[in-house]
């Protein structure tokens, strides 16, 4: 047993086995006083993560995703979050969220922000991090679970756009509207699985594509890439 | 023709959509983005209305042709069989 806190939430994790102990490391808080959710996977919900992964996976690592499944769904009616799967990086004080299918090249793309704009660019988290409201702001937090290259820092970021990635010969970027974009942030997410989670997560959905400027950056892998989606993003 | 049961539809950022959740979310996974007619039509086809109903219906609150109403009606259906999502 031990304790987390991500996105503010503490959270007591009942673990079986070490991995995720240590997956979490940089997270790890002192046994609180209180903490907000208390989680304990059954080795039948291991199991049944194994029998479901596109890939063998160990014991230790599905207990690892049964747990941030579990603390993820929880997110949107007890603390007006959400997760999405995209990488955020942190840049002059700006969240820059970027999704695309799996195997498109978020990871590549968010390494040439390195390349071209150096050190200065920071990754929040590379796959899986969580949106949450603070006020009217939204903010986009580290999480432990981030995707193979492991890029995370436990840190948050106010999100300053969200761009969706699609590979392209050339480099180009356009502003999207709600009705594109409520249809490719829905891909990103963990599917509602009841009304109770539709009717707390809709009305975030629906803040964040009112208030976060959407894009799609057609790229390609060359550094001129992040300039595009940089100079795209501010103007 | 009706819709099944576990459809819910909603407003996000001005755009109706559809989700599915509990047994319809096994048949269907994913979301469903209706424009104006496609809303009437969804509503329509939740309560159970026949072909007949729905196309009177849009008829009423928008000025376009029956011959165009039918049409994208009869579209709409196929998409939705197709999806497995009438019963």
């Amino acid at each position: 047993m031990f304790y987390i806190q991500i996105a503010d939430i503490t959270v007591g994790i009942d673990n079986r086995y070490e991995y995720v102990y240590h997956l979490c490391k940089n997270y790890i808080i002192t046994e609180p006083s209180a903490c907000d959710m208390l989680i304990r996977v059954t080795e039948e919900e291991i199991q049944a993560e194994q029998k479901i992964a596109e890939i063998q996976v160990s014991a230790a690592y599905a207990e690892g995703v049964c747990v941030y499944r579990a603390i993820c769904k929880q997110l949107p009616v007890r603390f007006q979050s959400y997760l999405m799967h995209c990488a955020v990086i942190e840049y002059e004080g700006k969240g820059y969220a970027f999704a695309a299918k799996s195997g498109t090249g978020k990871s590549t793309h968010i390494a040439l922000w390195q390349k071209r704009f150096g050190e200065a660019v920071h990754i929040v988290n590379g796959d899986k991090p969580i949106m949450r409201f603070i006020g009217d702001q939204l903010y986009a937090y580290g999480t432990p679970w981030c995707g193979k290259e492991g890029f995370n820092t436990n840190t948050s970021v106010p999100l300053h756009a969200l761009c969706f990635l699609e590979r392209s010969p050339t480099n180009s970027i356009r502003k999207i509207g709600a009705d594109e974009a409520v249809m490719k942030i829905f891909h990103q997410i963990l599917s509602p699985e009841d009304i109770a989670t539709v009717d707390a997560l809709f009305p975030l959905l629906d803040r964040t594509l009112r208030q976060i400027p959407c894009y799609v950056l057609g790229c390609n892998i060359s550094e001129e890439a992040a300039e595009v989606a940089y100079s795209g993003m501010n103007q | 023709m009706k819709i099944k049961q576990g459809f819910v539809v909603r407003e996000i950022a001005g755009e109706c959509v559809v989700v599915a959740l509990g047994e319809a979310s096994k048949i269907f996974n994913g979301i469903i983005k209706l424009n104006e007619t496609g809303k009437i039509i969804w509503e329509q086809l939740s309560l159970g209305s026949d072909k007949d109903t729905v196309v009177e219906k849009i008829l009423s609150e928008y000025e376009v042709d029956r011959a165009t109403v039918e049409a994208d009606f009869d579209r709409f259906v196929e998409t939705l069989q197709g999806a497995n999502i009438l019963e």
